[in-house]
């Protein structure tokens, strides 16, 4: 293929040209860090990839993963359902709405992480601190999503309901519900990501037995080729969870398109 | 006219927006009385604002009357009565994330119709309007004229006595709207419906209705009504005819001079301070 011709092809392949930048990335990063850097800081990629088998053989590091992976699934399930509830009644009550919803913009506002040691002060260093801390980064997503799901129904769609006999419950099921869910998989994609920065936010500051322990241990011992491998991991377990709330997103609102 | 041929009882209505002395306030209805006879099609037409749309709503229980009373086959009228009355709005009001079908089957389970029934009556009233081929489509996946054909189908699964339409083909183009109207004139022909029906289009309330009701500018009043002598369903040669023309432009003389008044109004507001 010449070049002009190759250019073309990317061009109106732009899902050709993403595996190449990726791969060009990866190519620099090896060369930069078998050539360049100290590899008490960098590891080639190769290495890394090399080394999965040891992190997993490490004493602790499963029963570590597994930890992580439970506080963030304990956080993601309390944020969905605090965001539901709050968000749905901040959503259909207009009193409601009115007392709650700018003190809830005021707290989502805020920087969480100026007030992590409270977390640790009152929950301790274990999995409690952790989960309460995805919490609040979790449900403030999801609560405004919801909010603004279930606000932007169209009038006539309720007036249409309403003049063919709907219950009030008959409107919330078949009218409203129906409505809110792509608005509510959109924000649980949110809150999944409020949820991984905050429970992995809490495992780095400090922790006994979860992932936070070991990147410390790595860093501190000079092993990048570990450190990162546990980074690719957590990464790893980040897109996939993401990926399933996005797939879902798409599959309840294809109504949209 | 005998008492029980009276399927809509208007009596005195009058409808304000607001309080009087508001920037807001708007009376949009001042006592305002029709009788609407059982089967017949009457048209609502007037300068816009003059409450033809607040008429209709009120009739079908979504807005109540300041003062005066409604009544639907003898039945006072207090909120809507969906055993009795089915709308067609102008804005597209199907559930979007519906398909066509479980549209209409959803305004049955609103209505109260038992599981069974939904399906066979479905399926009836979209091969009514034509579109037994996309039952299972979403309405974004529909053009604005068929989308309207489906309310127009869901309407007619509730089976009421009653059908009040609002403007049901203004956001369509005259010829879409033209095929919908001839369509519409077989398929009620073939109903024993009471309907009323609001419209902008002077041909169209000619080609549709049995009875049209001029309104005045606003405080809406009737100011006549007249009567279209003309067997049902009518046929698209109708509009040709000079009989057509001659109803045409006697509801034009009518209108004319309270479209200009609206016109006026609104110029005069807008200069206001």
């Amino acid at each position: 293929m010449s070049g002009a011709a190759l250019k073309r092809t990317l061009l109106r392949h732009p899902g050709l040209a993403r595996p190449a930048v990726v791969a060009g990335m990866f190519l620099a990063w090896e060369i930069a860090a078998r050539w360049w850097i100290d590899p008490a800081f960098l590891s080639p990629p190769s290495k890394v990839v090399a080394s999965l088998g040891e992190l997993f053989a490490t004493k602790g590091v499963p029963a570590a993963l597994r930890i992580t992976l439970w506080e963030l699934g304990v956080a993601f399930a309390i944020s969905v359902v605090i965001g539901l509830v709050v968000g749905l009644s901040v959503g259909l009550s207009r009193f409601a709405n009115r007392t709650g919803m700018p003190i809830i913009l005021l707290l989502y506002g805020i920087p969480q992480i100026t007030i992590l040691p409270l977390f640790i002060l009152y929950f301790g260093i274990g999995p409690p601190s952790k989960i309460a801390f995805g919490v609040t980064h979790g449900m403030f997503p999801i609560i405004v999503t919801i909010v603004a799901g279930v606000q932007n129904i169209k009038p006539i769609l309720m007036t249409a309901a309403h003049s063919m006999g709907a219950s009030r419950w008959q409107i919330f099921r078949w009218v409203i519900f129906p409505h809110m869910i792509p608005s509510f998989f959109a924000g649980m994609r949110l809150g999944m990501t409020g949820v991984l920065l905050g429970v992995l936010l809490a495992e780095l500051y400090v922790s006994t037995a979860g992932i936070g322990y070991y990147t410390q241990l790595f860093t501190q011992s000079f092993n990048p080729t570990m450190l990162l491998a546990l980074v690719s991991v957590l990464a790893g377990m980040a897109i996939v969870l993401n990926e399933i709330v996005r797939r879902a997103e798409i599959h309840f609102g294809r109504w949209r398109s | 006219m005998s008492a029980d041929s009276t399927a809509i009882r208007v009596r005195d209505v009058s409808h304000q927006f607001g309080e009087p002395g508001d920037a807001q306030f708007v009376q949009a209805l001042q006592n305002t009385s029709l009788d609407i006879v059982r089967g017949e099609l009457m048209c609502l037409i007037g300068p816009s604002g003059c409450g033809k749309s607040t008429l209709l709503n009120m009739i079908g229980g979504l807005l109540t009357p300041t003062t005066g009373a409604v009544a639907v086959h003898d039945k006072p009228v207090r909120g809507p009565l969906p055993h009795d009355i089915a709308f067609v709005f102008q804005e597209n009001a199907l559930f979007p994330w519906c398909t066509i079908i479980e549209n209409i089957k959803l305004g049955m389970v609103f209505q109260g119709v038992p599981k069974s029934e939904q399906e066979p009556r479905a399926r009836k009233a979209l091969e009514a309007v034509g579109l037994k081929g996309f039952m299972s489509h979403y309405p974004a996946q529909l053009s604005g004229g068929m989308r309207q054909r489906a309310a127009l189908a869901r309407a007619l699964s509730l089976e009421t006595g009653t059908l009040l339409m609002d403007e049901p083909f203004g956001a369509l183009d005259e010829q879409t709207r033209m095929v919908l109207g001839e369509d519409l004139s077989v398929l009620l022909s073939r109903t024993e419906k009471t309907i009323v029906f609001v419209t902008h289009s002077l041909g169209e309330a000619v080609f549709l209705a049995d009875r049209v009701a001029v309104f005045s500018a606003r405080p809406g009043r009737i100011k006549e009504i007249i009567a279209i002598d003309e067997p049902h369903p009518r046929k698209p040669a109708f509009v040709t005819t000079e009989k057509f023309a001659k109803l045409r432009n006697s509801l034009y003389e009518l209108l004319h001079e309270e479209i200009r008044k609206t016109v006026d109004q609104s110029a005069a507001m807008g200069a206001a301070p």
